[in-house]
């Protein structure tokens, strides 16, 4: 038996289903359009040079507690702390340990430490720091009476010996040439001044005679003038130093005694023990009067205004120490006993207690004693955080 | 609950009543008024976070927001153990700009970092003799801090030692009590020795006693011979009488010392252990015993 195959003829397409089949590779088409175009708006969209719209702005009566971001550790009872101006550096001073002066990046990973020449942990005791608009580094040093001053990656530029007289001063007026940085030091205990002649020899020099002072706060205002706390034994006061001075190209002719205002005690115009001065836009200094446990207000010619933040309730203040203040005039206020950071409003010609941060403990977003705060451009704030052995970073 | 009734009936009276506790110190440590805000420089009535009403865990970490190595708020910087009023003189100070503490440091002393200490931080009870035996540990009535033997809201004298330390009545004396204040030079008188004998009493002794079955150096006595004596290096080592008398603080500081201990002989004594010294190895012997 053979089989025969027979092969069948194609279906003989009406015309109706011709159309019915162009249409749909008409549709698949448009639809396959579509999809390119679609494409190509999302690649445009991806691609476009314009920045991301802008976000609405935060109503300017709004205030809000920032939220806690996270913590820093390798740092020893941390006291002091400041950013640098373009925000990505953070500089802390320890009061335990080696009491170095440490470097951060915005991150909190560690990137440096440096101290005072020719010191030893036991001869130095770094308290406050601040950085002006060149990025140098100023630190108050609460057993050296003096103020160090470093670039941004902490080489030893200078130290302010006095109100009147930085140590390179004493040493172009021995040498009659203005020393280079790095080839003068001091040692106040062996009470000599290492440097280099006319010829570049090694020259040794007795100490310099200096005046009475015990710089402790040290912050800088957004017209570089620094403001200084002094806390010399019944001399307490504040200096307001004018940015001529500080930006001077060199200091071989320094004076921080243009303004200063204040005496040691408990009444008005008195302070005990000034951690900290910041100004605000009204050009008002406001200060942290530690021991009496307030602010103390004066004007921009330093004449004393009135004291705020003492007495009771939730804005009066224990013992103040750093502070800053943002470009709101939100003055922000480490309580150290307090155990928190308390704000204020001072936009306005009466200050007013805004909200406070942070309460005791060891947890995040806790503090055991905290001691200074500095703000940066983004709305971070960092705070040290003494017994915690950490700078807590918070974010608006 | 009846202790912490008490304590915040105590604070509220002192806030409300009491105008003008004699004190030694003004600032923090006294000065009181029923106006003054100073109470809430370190107590919270109601929301405190420990006893005695205060905004601390630990007292010293208390104090050393004051008195530390930062010195942020005193000129008594005990952990260094040296007064920082101002570099440049001693204008407008009885005591001497970087003057040493005459109680040593906690840690450091001279620019060193201490060999022992007295441990402040409230973890320990224990003392050489407080079980009236001499060279044996015994617990005292408290945990050891600041407190124990400071009274942070002042004492009639004006380094604020307490009058009861250690459940025991203490009276010292300062000859320069009153205007002068000078931290930096001995001016006790042989009551002294009273603040370290609240806690190691066989230690107090003016005769070479032997009730415990130890001999031990008299102290509250005086000494008439030479307190300095240049050695066989040619270092001179000194110590300071008071007002006469051998104290217990002639040869120990209260708070911590730097001697180093280098010169014992080959098993003879706890090498390393400063015992609180005021001189490397034995200078405090050589001092009046100059051999």
């Amino acid at each position: 038996m053979s089989l025969t195959t027979q092969s069948t003829p194609p279906p003989d397409l009406n015309s109706a289903e011709k159309r019915r089949r162009r249409l749909l590779l008409m549709v698949l088409a448009g639809l396959s359009a579509l999809l390119l175009f679609v494409l190509f708006l999302f690649a445009r969209y991806l691609n476009q040079p314009e920045p991301l719209p802008e976000l609405l702005p935060v109503p300017v009566e709004v205030n809000y507690p920032p939220h806690y971001l996270l913590s820093i550790y390798d740092v020893d009872g941390p006291i002091g702390v400041a950013v640098s101006p373009e925000g990505d550096r953070i500089y802390v001073t320890e009061m335990r340990g080696e009491r170095l002066i440490k470097i951060f990046d915005k991150e909190g990973v560690f990137l440096d430490s440096f101290s005072p020449p020719r010191t030893t942990q036991g001869e130095r005791s770094p308290v406050y720091i601040a950085t002006d608009s060149r990025g140098r580094v100023y630190v108050t040093d609460r057993l050296q009476h003096a103020i160090f001053v470093y670039d941004r990656d902490g080489n030893y530029l200078d130290t302010i010996l006095s109100p009147t007289l930085t140590l390179s001063e004493y040493v172009a007026k021995h040498t009659k040439t203005a020393p280079t940085p790095g080839s003068f030091s001091y040692d106040i205990f062996e009470e000599e001044v290492d440097c280099k002649d006319a010829e570049g020899g090694d020259l040794t020099l007795p100490r310099p005679d200096y005046a009475l002072w015990a710089p402790l706060g040290i912050r800088f205002d957004s017209h570089d003038r620094m403001l200084l706390t002094d806390v010399t034994e019944d001399a307490h006061s504040v200096r307001v130093v004018p940015s001529d001075v500080v930006m001077s190209p060199d200091w071989l002719d320094f004076d921080l005694s243009a303004m200063q205002f204040g005496a040691s005690g408990q009444g008005d115009g008195q302070f005990l023990f000034p951690n900290s001065a910041v100004d605000d836009a009204q050009g008002r200094v406001i200060v942290t009067d530690g021991n009496n446990g307030r602010l103390s207000v004066w004007d921009d010619q330093g004449a004393f205004l009135f004291h705020f933040g003492s007495g009771s309730g939730d804005g009066a203040l224990s013992l103040p120490r750093g502070e800053a203040i943002d470009g709101r005039d939100r003055l922000h206020v480490v309580d150290a006993v307090g155990q928190n950071i308390k704000v204020y409003d001072f936009s306005g010609p009466e200050p007013a207690f805004l909200f406070a941060f942070g309460s005791m403990g060891v947890r995040d977003a806790q503090f055991n004693y905290p001691n200074d705060i500095a703000l940066d451009d983004s709305g971070r704030l960092y705070v040290t955080d003494r017994e915690n052995n950490r700078i807590q970073v918070w974010s608006y | 609950m009846k202790k912490l009734l008490l304590v915040s009936l105590l604070v509220l009276a002192m806030m409300l009543f009491v105008g003008g506790v004699a004190s030694a110190n003004g600032g923090p440590h006294g000065d009181y008024t029923a106006t003054t805000d100073a109470c809430a420089g370190c107590h919270r009535a109601h929301t405190a976070s420990s006893d005695n009403l205060l905004m601390a865990d630990s007292t010293y970490d208390l104090c050393v927001s004051c008195h530390g190595g930062s010195a942020t708020g005193a000129n008594t910087n005990v952990d260094d153990g040296v007064f920082v009023s101002g570099r440049g003189g001693d204008e407008g100070t009885s005591t001497a700009d970087g003057a040493a503490l005459l109680g040593g440091g906690f840690v450091n002393y001279g620019g060193a970092a201490v060999s022992s200490t007295h441990d402040p931080t409230g973890v320990d009870n224990m003392a050489w003799g407080a079980g009236n035996e001499r060279g044996v540990l015994a617990a005292i009535s408290e945990n050891l801090d600041c407190a124990s033997c400071h009274d942070p809201h002042g004492s009639p004298n004006y380094r604020i030692i307490k009058e009861e330390i250690n459940g025991v009545s203490v009276s010292v004396a300062q000859s320069d009590e009153g205007a002068s204040k000078n931290y930096g030079v001995v001016s006790w008188s042989a009551q002294q020795s009273n603040v370290c004998g609240a806690c190691h009493n066989p230690y107090q002794h003016a005769t070479a006693d032997t009730t415990t079955g130890t001999f031990t150096h008299a102290v509250d006595v005086t000494y008439g011979g030479s307190t300095t004596f240049t050695d066989g290096n040619g270092d001179t080592v000194s110590v300071d009488l008071a007002s006469g008398y051998i104290v217990c603080q002639t040869c120990h500081f209260p708070h911590g010392t730097s001697a180093s201990m280098t010169g014992y002989a080959a098993g003879a004594g706890p090498a390393g252990d400063s015992a609180l010294l005021r001189k490397d190895n034995r200078g405090v012997c050589q001092a009046c015993h100059q051999k």
